[in-house]
This record gives structure tokens, C-alpha cells and sequence, in this order.
């Protein structure tokens, strides 16, 4: 909810704020990092494979299940039972990491594959947050 | 034009949007208490799984057939059911909430912008589907009846694959042909009984009834009902959301109880629902339901309850629990392992049209419930309570298979593998 704060005047006031005029909304992170609430999800990012292009183990990943999937596109995808954050190739229809160690999979018939959704942010968390603590362990 | 979007199997479905694991597999959800099944997925549909029946009768069963369980999260259903709604909310000008799972969507300007409902249906389904990976079924007609027997066809009838229309004189007859009476929309299972004795099986039997004639037999609603099945629009929003004639406050124990000043204390926190529920609708109860009983599946079984009348209508929770404290003595038993306990307040009226007494001095203390309730409202449920209810809720919600709250808490978001 956004709520422009209006102060209770006393009866006895000073000046009126110069700046009273101007106040404004403060900047909210969620409008920036969220274009879609309806279709966004919050994720933790688990694992390695993705460093090279700057997503680390722990990071929080904003996932936007309304935007069309482009060729080469950062997404989470089931792969197989499990939420995969990884680069879709679509000609080859494999899922690239960004890591010399993991190799590309080919995604088969036989394999259980949707894509979730686009990986549009990344927030990663350098100060511990408490609220987020249980879920880092 | 209107449609009814609703989710299909709405709680199972949930549980599938951040567990991929459990996708493809039979999955049911249980009640409060983890007591009956109250919803369950297509895939277990195929397994029979009774709806509503207890769950500990089946366990064996779901075992077998490794059924995932899952207690009813409601946190995730919440948060789930809003998307949902928001989304289906972008392809009308009015919406209409009706319940956790289902919307009445209202077409009048966008009406220039459809020129064929059945894809416009399909559309919703697959933006809802992509936006939340919800499933829902969508059924269109020009009135509110009409559309819910549309989706009624959308979702049971073969061939329609989560999508009905009916436009036509003949998709009307069609689909209220294949449909039983009890399934229309405002027809209860009593009344559906007695149109059965009459020789009315169908929903298009009765919309072939004369409505002037049906209002003297039964009542306004089905008269109105079957105008409806005929493509007369007599509902509207206000008539869904009426008062309702009853409110009740009922679980089962997470535990059983036994002991006078639990059980009390129960009761009393139900009392609390039902008066704030009164007070929000503005209604006042001239009685009160108030009963408690062990478990029907166990030896000894017992029951008791009592009807309070209070000396005038009121939705003062403070009056309210003060009749719990005198029927108690009446209802609780010694040795008795109590399962389930509740209250229901009765014969209410309303708070508008009053009739004060002149001789006996008013027990409402209006503004002291207002302050309450204002208090609650800001601070959370419970901020204020009575002092019988313990803080402790030791009979509180047993739920052994919570899955969870993946978009509600910081701890339970979904991890991704990188």
C-alpha cells in the first residue's frame, strides 16, 4: 500500500515546512524491479552454474512468467520436477549454464520441460537479512 | 455478455504452481484439521478419491496409490486467488468475486471488442494459465445463471475442453439438456428433490417451466432462476452478496479436549468470528447455537448443544460469551473427549429496523464494539480479545502436510537450481 504519511498538526505549530508542498511518494523497489505483480515470482538462486553471467549462489531472482521468450533468454524452466534457472537456446533446444563445468542439456521428449517464466533481476544480498537467513541454510 | 472463470480444483492446483515435482501426480488437499478431503486434483479424480469424505477412512488407499497430501495452505490460496483474479479482471469492465475460486465477469463496452466469444474464452484461459499456472474453466452466456451452466459444460460435459458458449437458441438447449437440475446455479439439493417428484430432471425442463406459476409453488428465486435459464438477465450483483440468515463458527480440535476451561475457551474464540461477522453485516442474532461433541468414529459417542435466547437481538461479543459461560455447564461432560466444538448465531435481523425495548436497558454497547473492531482491524485479529480465549490456542489448526508459503514469506521462497 502507498501512503502519502499527513501529519496531525497541534495546535501550537512553528513554520510551516517550506518543502510541505513537495512532499512526494519515496521510491518503491517493488515498481522498478516489478513490472508484472500478477505474473512475477520471487526465487532464491541455489547453485553455481550461472556465475558467469553474474547470478550467484543465494541470489534472489525476480521471474516474470508474462514476458515472450526470447532466444537466448535468462528463464526458469521445470526441468524434470525442479525449478532450473538457465539460458535457453531455442534453435538447439538446450539449456546453457554460464560455467565451463556444466555442460549444455539437451532437453529430450522424454523429459518433463516447461518454461516458468523470464529471469528480468537480480538482487544479490551482500548485508545478511535476518528474514532471509533460514532460507539461505 | 457475462462468463464464470473459476479455478479447477482450485486448492490442488495451487499446491502444483511452486512444487513441479508434484505436477504430474495424484494430489488432494485436506480440510482443517487435516480431517476430509476437500479438494482433489484431476489426476486423483481418475483414482475415485471421494470428495469430502474422512481422511483417515482412505489413508491406506492414498498411500498405495501414492496420492501427495497436502494440509490447506491458506496463505498460498490467498495470494493465489488474487492473482488469478486480477488477471481475469483485465478482459471485462465489471468483476464480480464470488468466491476464493470463482468470478462473474461482466462484458458491456468490451462486448464491441469480441467477435467470437469461444476464442475470447480460450484467451483467458491461457493468459490465466500462463500468468499463474492456475487452470480455470470459462463459460459465456448473456446472463449470470446461464454462464455458470456454461462452465458447468466446460468442465464436465465431453468435448468442450474447458470452454463453453452459449450464444445460440441451440448451445442453450444442448448443454441445459445435459445437465442435471440439482447442478443449476440457486437450485439447493432439497428443492432439486421435490422438482424431481414434479417430473423436472433437467436444467432445460425447468427452464421450460412457467416462471409466474413456479413463484407460487416455490418462491422469487426460482422464478427468477428460470428467467435467467432463459436468457433474462434478473440478477445482479447486490442479490449474490445478500445478508446471510445464519452465521456459524465451527472446527475440530487439533487435539482433543477434555478440560472445562479449554473447551470454554474454544467456544468463546468462536463466539468472537460469529459477532464480529454479525457486526460486519450489521446484523444482530436473537439466538445462539452452541454445541460440542466427541468424535462420531469413536465408542461413546456424545453430543450436546444448546440455544441461548438472549432477551433482545444483539452482536455484542461480550453478551455473547457471557452465554457460553452459562450454557457450559450443560454441554461439557466429564471424561468425554471432546473433537469438535461451535456456535452459530440464528434468527438474525437487522441492525437498521431495530426494535428497541422499552424496559430493559440495552445490551449492545455499540461503541464499545465499534472501538474493538477498530482496534482488530488495525492492529490484527486478536489484538483485543476476550480473556477466556487463551493465547495459547492448544485446539488451533492441526496441519501435518502445510506445504510452504512460497510467495508470502521471506524463508519459504522457491530455490531454484543454478
Amino acid at each position: 500500500m502507498k501512503i502519502i504519511p499527513i501529519y496531525i498538526e497541534a495546535g501550537v505549530s512553528g513554520f510551516e515546512s517550506p518543502a510541505a508542498e513537495y512532499k512526494e511518494l519515496g521510491l518503491s523497489l517493488d515498481e522498478l524491479l516489478i513490472e508484472n505483480p500478477t505474473a512475477t515470482f520471487i526465487g532464491l538462486a541455489s547453485g553455481e552454474s550461472m556465475q558467469g553471467i553474474g547470478i550467484f549462489d543465494g541470489d534472489l531472482l525476480i521471474v516474470d512468467r508474462s514476458k515472450q521468450v526470447k532466444n537466448n533468454a535468462v528463464i526458469v524452466a521445470n526441468y524434470n520436477g525442479c525449478f532450473v534457472c538457465k539460458t535457453l537456446n531455442k534453435t538447439h533446444a538446450q539449456l546453457i549454464s554460464a560455467s565451463q563445468i556444466h555442460p549444455p542439456i539437451t532437453i529430450t521428449t522424454s523429459d518433463d520441460f516447461q518454461i516458468e517464466g523470464v529471469v528480468t533481476r537480480v538482487i544479490r544480498i551482500l548485508e545478511p537479512i535476518r528474514e532471509l537467513n533460514q532460507c539461505m541454510l | 455478455m457475462y462468463a464464470l472463470v473459476d479455478a479447477t480444483s482450485f486448492y490442488a492446483s495451487a499446491e502444483k504452481v511452486f512444487d513441479p515435482s508434484i505436477r504430474h501426480k495424484p494430489v488432494v488437499v485436506l480440510t482443517n484439521n487435516d480431517g476430509c478431503i476437500c479438494a482433489v486434483c484431476p489426476i486423483a479424480k481418475k483414482l475415485n478419491i471421494p470428495k469430502f469424505g474422512p481422511y483417515f477412512k482412505i489413508k491406506h488407499y492414498l498411500a498405495k496409490h501414492n496420492v501427495v497430501i497436502r494440509s490447506s495452505n491458506y496463505e498460498l490460496y490467498a495470494d493465489l486467488s488474487e492473482r488469478m483474479m486480477n488477471v481475469a479482471a483485465r478482459f471485462c469492465d465489471n468483476q464480480h468475486i464470488y468466491s476464493i475460486d470463482e468470478c462473474f465477469l461482466h462484458f458491456k463496452q468490451f462486448t464491441k471488442l469480441v467477435d467470437n466469444w469461444h476464442d475470447y474464452g480460450y484467451q483467458i484461459r491461457k493468459v490465466v494459465w500462463r500468468e499463474t499456472r492456475l487452470p480455470v474453466g470459462v463459460g459465456i452466456a448473456n446472463t449470470p445463471t446461464l454462464a455458470k451452466a456454461a462452465n458447468h459444460a466446460a468442465k464436465k460435459l465431453p468435448g468442450y475442453n474447458g470452454v463453453a458458449v452459449i450464444d445460440t437458441e441451440q448451445s442453450r438447449k444442448s448443454i441445459l439438456a445435459q445437465m442435471n437440475v440439482s447442478d443449476v446455479w440457486g437450485i439447493g439439493s432439497r428443492l432439486s428433490k421435490k422438482l424431481m417428484v414434479m417430473g423436472v430432471n433437467t436444467a432445460l425442463e425447468l427452464a421450460n417451466q412457467c416462471p409466474k406459476q413456479m413463484r407460487k409453488q416455490f418462491s422469487v428465486v426460482v422464478e427468477r432462476t428460470i428467467n435467467e435459464l432463459n436468457g433474462i438477465v434478473c440478477l445482479s450483483w447486490d442479490d449474490v452478496k445478500e445478508p446471510k440468515q445464519e452465521i456459524f463458527s465451527t472446527r475440530s480440535f487439533g487435539q482433543r479436549v477434555t478440560d472445562y476451561n479449554a473447551l470454554k475457551s474454544a467456544l468463546t474464540s468462536h463466539v468472537n468470528i460469529v459477532a464480529r461477522k454479525l457486526r460486519k453485516q450489521n446484523s444482530l442474532a436473537k439466538k445462539l447455537y452452541i454445541f460440542a461433541h466427541s468424535s462420531q468414529y469413536q465408542d461413546n459417542y456424545y453430543k450436546q448443544s444448546v440455544i441461548v435466547q438472549f432477551p433482545q437481538a444483539t452482536n455484542n461479543t461480550l453478551v455473547m460469551a457471557n452465554a457460553v459461560t452459562s450454557a457450559l455447564p450443560s454441554i461439557f461432560r466429564q471424561g468425554v473427549l471432546f473433537y469438535k466444538c461451535g456456535v452459530g448465531a440464528i434468527e438474525l435481523e437487522s441492525n437498521r429496523y431495530r426494535q428497541p425495548d422499552m424496559f430493559s436497558p440495552d445490551l449492545n454497547n455499540e461503541s464499545l464494539m465499534q472501538c474493538f473492531d477498530m482496534i482488530n482491524s488495525r492492529y490484527g485479529q486478536g489484538t483485543l480479545s476476550m480473556a477466556t480465549e487463551s493465547k495459547q490456542h492448544s485446539w488451533q489448526m492441526k496441519r501435518h502436510f502445510l506445504s510452504p508459503s512460497y510467495t508470502t514469506k521471506w524463508s519459504d521462497i522457491p530455490r531454484i537450481s543454478c
